[in-house]
């Protein structure tokens, strides 16, 4: 196969498989990234409120959360009262 | 396929670029003789580089590892192969060494790559950062971190689902998936071995519960919460987002402990832990901390005022062995420990725990000597002629040691080792010509 530059990528998809692993991951990062997105599209949210409404651990919650902040997607809020735990709004 | 490289000579070759690598190579660079820095990460630095602040000054670590990385990366004489292993070394004819490199795709042609992060932006993966040990993710096209060094991207191939995003947006069209190993032979006069150490897994300690319990962390962990390139927006628990207000060290996390096969003190343990408990105190100034000690090692310049500081900043001192961690429904953690100056057992609760993770020896050149014998201490590190007179010289003429490769010490101690360790290699090139 003629290598062209630019799509260098076509090139390694004819030789090699992409690891199904990897491809499960993306999956279910792309349905996690939407649903926390979806959830803060309203309002402004917390940890424990954004893991009661996707059924999912806080710990996963952070993990994911924190990340967007990260890649731009999500801002932080405000603190509560007790400078215990923040909110988080949506971005982009 | 692999692609083989002709032999190629230098004068030394150093074998690790964390502090003391990058001290020997530059050391023995400035001094008139050329060096191939091999670095098996894809950045030069070490674990310096990844630290918030250095004890007993408080100097930020990235800003005073810059400089002297930036130093080695534009060394006319100094070559440096990132994503690199040494695989052999052998002795070849008149006093020289063969040694055999692998050098791992990086599947972006370094010299075109302009560090623009398009490509990060654009890939659509989402993967476990590593440099900032777990706490949050990175993409599968990245630039390790902020001030990698060099900084160029790198695709990480066994996450990367081929979907071409990178290289659409990619300016310089410097991604190439067709990148394949690189085999290199050098010829050198002298080693220099800086290879470090490697840290504790406290996944070896169960009575602990990392892994189990998402509020038990390490002290790296801590180390990248307190850096200005942080994982989070401010110091959080990672197993619910709070804000952490009771804050426990459990100091001789696998060091000092022969149930874990490891009965050596680690030497850093202490002092790191007092300077991220004077971090914490500013970044949280509510925040209670508490350091769970056998015994406070302050041994070295200003180590035992630092302490004294963190005692007068109210950081609070229990000497306690502690057995065991268990988690409350809240995520707070019961630790149950032993006073050791009274011997009663006491029970206290924290909502944050950091293990003062241990240093272990870095095994990694244990096999790549051939038909020659690197001997190692009784704890694996590699054992030096003789500490006090020669501590750079191995069972090995012309290779060297440098930095905690020989054993645990802390950042000046390593520089010293690595300056001892370039004046012994330089002297033996002198003397092989």
């Amino acid at each position: 196969m003629e290598v062209v530059k630019g799509q260098t990528f076509r090139y390694r998809r004819e030789k090699y498989e992409v690891p199904a692993e990897a491809k499960e991951q993306l999956k279910y990062y792309v349905k996690i990234k939407k649903a926390i997105l979806d959830a803060l599209k309203e309002n402004e949210l917390t940890i424990a409120q954004l893991s009661e409404i996707l059924s999912l651990p806080k710990h996963e919650v952070v993990y994911y959360l924190m990340t967007l902040i990260k890649y731009g997607f999500v801002q932080v809020g405000a603190i509560d009262e007790m400078d215990e735990y923040y909110t988080y709004k949506r971005l982009k | 396929m692999h692609e083989a490289r002709s032999e190629v000579e230098f004068d030394a070759l150093v074998v690790g670029g964390g502090i003391a690598g990058c001290e020997a190579a530059l050391n023995i660079a400035n001094n008139g003789y050329t060096v191939l820095l091999v670095e098996k990460d894809l950045s030069i630095g070490g674990k310096m580089i990844l630290l918030s602040k250095v004890f007993p000054t408080l100097d930020c670590g990235a800003c005073i590892t810059t400089p002297k990385v930036s130093e080695i990366a534009r060394h006319t004489r100094i070559t440096i192969l990132t994503g690199s292993e040494v695989g052999s070394i052998s002795e070849s004819d008149n006093h020289r060494f063969k040694a055999g490199i692998v050098k791992h795709p990086r599947y972006v042609v370094d010299e075109d790559c302009t560090g623009c992060q398009l490509c990060e932006e654009a890939c659509p993966v989402n993967v476990s950062d590593q440099y900032q040990f777990h706490l949050v993710g990175r993409k599968a096209a990245y630039i390790p971190f902020s001030i990698a060094s060099p900084r160029i991207a790198a695709i990480d191939m066994e996450n990367c689902t081929l979907c071409g995003a990178c290289e659409k947006v990619c300016p310089t069209k410097c991604i190439d998936f067709t990148q394949e190993e690189e085999h290199w032979t050098v010829s050198v006069k002298t080693v220099v071995i800086a290879t470090g150490f490697e840290l504790f897994d406290p996944l070896g300690m169960p009575r602990y519960g990392f892994g189990l319990y998402k509020n038990v962390i390490t002290s790296m962990q801590m180390e990248r919460q307190l850096a200005p390139t942080r994982p989070f927006h401010t110091v959080l628990r990672p197993g619910d987002g709070k804000m952490p207000d009771r804050i426990a060290y459990v100091l001789c996390t696998g060091s000092r402990d022969t149930s874990v096969g490891n009965p050596i003190c680690s030497q850093i343990c202490c002092m790191y832990s007092i300077k991220q408990a004077q971090l914490l105190m500013g970044a949280l100034p509510m925040a209670d901390v508490t350091i769970y000690y056998i015994d406070i090692r302050a041994f070295g310049k200003g180590f035992n005022e630092f302490y004294e500081q963190a005692l007068g900043m109210g950081v609070n001192f229990v000497k306690g062995k502690i057995g065991k961690i268990i988690e409350k429904d809240n995520g707070n953690l019961l630790l149950r420990y032993e006073d050791v100056s009274t011997g009663k057992l006491h029970e206290a609760e924290h909502d944050l725990v950091v293990l003062s993770v241990g240093v272990l020896p870095n095994k990694s050149m244990q096999s790549v000597f051939q038909d020659l014998s690197l001997l190692e201490d009784t704890y694996h590190f590699i054992k030096q002629d003789d500490p006090i007179l020669n501590p750079a010289r191995t069972s090995i003429e012309g290779v060297f040691v440098a930095g905690t490769a020989t054993g645990p010490m802390d950042i000046p101690d390593s520089i010293l080792s690595a300056g001892t360790a370039s004046a012994e290699a330089i002297s033996h090139i002198i003397q092989s010509q």
